[in-house]
Order: structure tokens, then sequence, then C-alpha cells
């Protein structure tokens, strides 16, 4: 009697022993879902079916360095970018001197003019300015001419070459 | 060779259990590594050396993750550079709020996106066009390697909405954990989920239209 006593009690205490294991709040919640989603993906490819050059990973780290590096080459000289709009105002003058001189009654239209500029601005030579200004005195010609902020500002803005400038900036500005 | 004998020694089930023992310790690791990476790469003096590490370490995997959402080849590999670049010039300000790979795919997500967006407004067309476009030169692509199932399967990812085909590419192909693409796509868990969910059931649906 008291054996079958002690045997009902064990069986009472292993009735209440729970296991100690638990879930995630709300595991049981979506559990449908994510057995249908697990059906589905079963049916889909799963290969890479993108390929790649075979020595593009080699090559790409060399490739990324060379443009992250300074760009020596670029480098352009503040004094003589305020030279840029100084030569540009001389070489507008002597290409209307010039054609004034020569060609008086013709009429010039402004593609004709830039075209010019393009192709004449580097065989201008010192007998040219000569030829076409006999009446002005060079000597008077104040060479450190004062070059207002806002003009350097559109100089600059109008360059091809502004990115390169912003990314110098950058670098003297680290160094 | 030694480098082949080291791995085959760190393969071995001994090895294996005793770093099994101690993950959180080699997570530690790997994070204190991130940081000194991210020091060194604030480091004028060390910062090439630096980002050449950081090249090789998530070049491949940043180019996949790019690969499946501009599909071509040479799309990919100039996003990637612009991706690299990005970093390059804004590892400076990277303050650490977040992981340093989860930065990164930020910024190759972003770059990827603006690429699409920006192809699209150049064809005056919309975005989701763009996809299909870019999904439909596939076929002639002499980088793609697919059979007609799997040229069916990235059609129908490029019917996905953004955030949709991102999840789905992340979680599907990339077999990442929520809590990675959470914190790379600043969206809950939850979020997440439920996405993954309607990207798998609309391409199923996709796919059985075409196929049927």
């Amino acid at each position: 009697m008291r054996e079958n006593d002690e045997h009902t009690l064990d069986w009472k205490l292993s009735d209440d022993i729970k296991t100690g294991f638990t879930v995630p709040k709300n595991y049981f919640k979506g559990i449908e879902d994510d057995f249908s989603l697990n059906l589905i993906e079963e049916e889909l490819p799963k290969n890479n079916v993108f390929e790649i050059p075979t020595t593009y990973f080699q090559e790409f780290d060399h490739h990324i360095i060379e443009k992250i590096k300074p760009k020596k080459g670029k480098i352009l000289n503040f004094k003589k970018i305020k030279l840029i709009p100084v030569a540009a105002t001389i070489a507008l003058i002597i290409f209307f001197g010039i054609n004034f001189l020569l060609n008086n009654n013709s009429e010039l239209s402004s593609d004709e003019i830039v075209n010019w500029v393009d192709m004449n601005i580097n065989t201008i030579s010192s007998d040219d300015i000569a030829i076409a200004f006999t009446d002005i005195n060079f000597d008077d010609i104040n060479p450190y001419v004062t070059i207002k902020s806002e003009d350097i500002i559109e100089s600059l803005i109008n360059s091809d070459d502004i990115d390169f400038l912003i990314e110098d900036a950058n670098i003297n500005e680290i160094n | 060779m030694d480098i082949q004998k080291a791995e085959k020694r760190l393969k071995k089930p001994e090895v294996l259990n005793l770093f099994e023992g101690s993950k959180s310790k080699i997570k530690k690791l790997v994070l204190i590594d991130e940081i000194a990476l991210v020091e060194e790469l604030q480091n004028i003096q060390t910062k090439e050396k630096a980002f050449r590490i950081l090249i090789k370490e998530y070049k491949e995997r940043l180019y996949w993750h790019i690969r499946k959402i501009v599909i071509s080849h040479n799309d990919t590999d100039d996003v990637l550079q612009n991706t690299f670049i990005k970093v390059f010039k804004g590892i400076d300000n990277f303050k650490q709020d977040s992981k340093l790979y989860s930065w990164m795919y930020r910024i190759a997500t972003n770059e990827s996106i603006t690429f699409i967006n920006k192809r699209a407004r150049e064809r005056n067309i919309d975005i989701t066009e763009m996809k299909q476009e870019l999904v439909s030169n596939l076929q002639s692509d002499r980088w793609f390697s697919g059979n007609d199932i799997e040229l069916i399967l990235q059609e129908a990812v490029a019917t996905l909405p953004e955030k949709q085909q991102l999840v789905f590419n992340m979680k599907y192909f990339d077999h990442m954990k929520y809590q990675e693409i959470s914190e790379i796509l600043d969206t809950s868990v939850g979020g997440l989920k439920a996405s993954y969910f309607h990207a798998v059931k609309k391409i199923e649906l996709f796919i059985k239209k075409k196929t049927h």
C-alpha cells in the first residue's frame, strides 16, 4: 500500500514537472507562413547565374587604388589661375584689334570669334601685339592687375578642371 | 603550402570544438579588428594600406550585392568603383554608430539605386520599366549563364518593389540574417519578414503564370 502511494506521488510529481524548454514569443503565430515559404523556396533555383571575367577581382584592387591616388599631374598653381582671365582678355583684345585693322568692313559671328581664339591663342607673337596696338604703350599696363574674387570664382566655375581643383584643395588641406 | 596545412589543422573537429566554446570571444575579436581597421583608415599615414585591406575583404561581397541590383557586369563595375571611392572619401566622417560593413552595404545599395534612377531618367522611363529592361538584356549578356527558369526568376525579382527586391536578394541569395539586413536597410526585423513573405509569394505567382 505504501509502495503504491509513493508510486502515485511520483507519478503526480512527474506530471507537474515542466520541460524547461521555451520558445520565442509569437513563435507559433507565423509558423504556417514560414512552412509555406520554405516549400516555395525549395522550388526556386538558387544558382549564381551571373558570371565575371576571370581576372576581374585580381585587377580590381589596382584600378581602385589608382583612382584614389592624388593626381599629381593635374595640380594647378593658383598664381597661374589668377592669370587666366588676364590672358583671355589680352587674347580677345588682340583678336579684335587685328581683325579691326585687317578686315574693317566684315561682320563676324560669335562662332567665328570663338573658333579664331581657339585656333590662334597659342600662335600670337609679341609682333602681332605690336602691330595691332601701335598706339598703346605696353609699359603703361600694370601686370599686377587686381582681380575681383567674383571673377576668380566665375572663372573656376567655368573651368573643366573644377573637380580636380576641389580634390587638390582637399588633399592640400589634409597635408 | 604552410597556409594549406594550417587550414587543414583548423578544420579538425577538436579545433572546431575549441572555437565553438569561444564564439563570443571570436565575435569580440572581429569587432576589435574592425575598430582597429577604421582607426587605420582614418589615419592619413595608414589610410592607403588599410584601404587595400578593406578592398580585399569586401570587394566580392559588395560586387555580388550590387550585381543583383544593376544586373550587368560593366554597370556593376562602375557602381562598385564609385562605392569604394565614396567609402574612401567618407571614412573620415564615419562615426562607428553602425558596423563598417553595414555602412558600406548602405553606400553600395544607395549607389546602385541612384545608378538605376539616373539611367531611368536618361531614358525617360519609370524605374520599374528600367529594371525590367535591364533583365531583358540578360538573354544576350555574355556574363549570364542562367537557364529559362533562372531567367524567369530574375524577371520576377525585377517586378518587385525596391525594398522587397533588396530583402529577397539579401535573404535568399546572400543568406543574410534578418538582423544584419535590418542594420543595413534601417528597417525592423518584423517589417523585413513581412517584405520577404510578400516577395516570395509574388515571385511564386509570377513564375506560375509564366510557366503554365
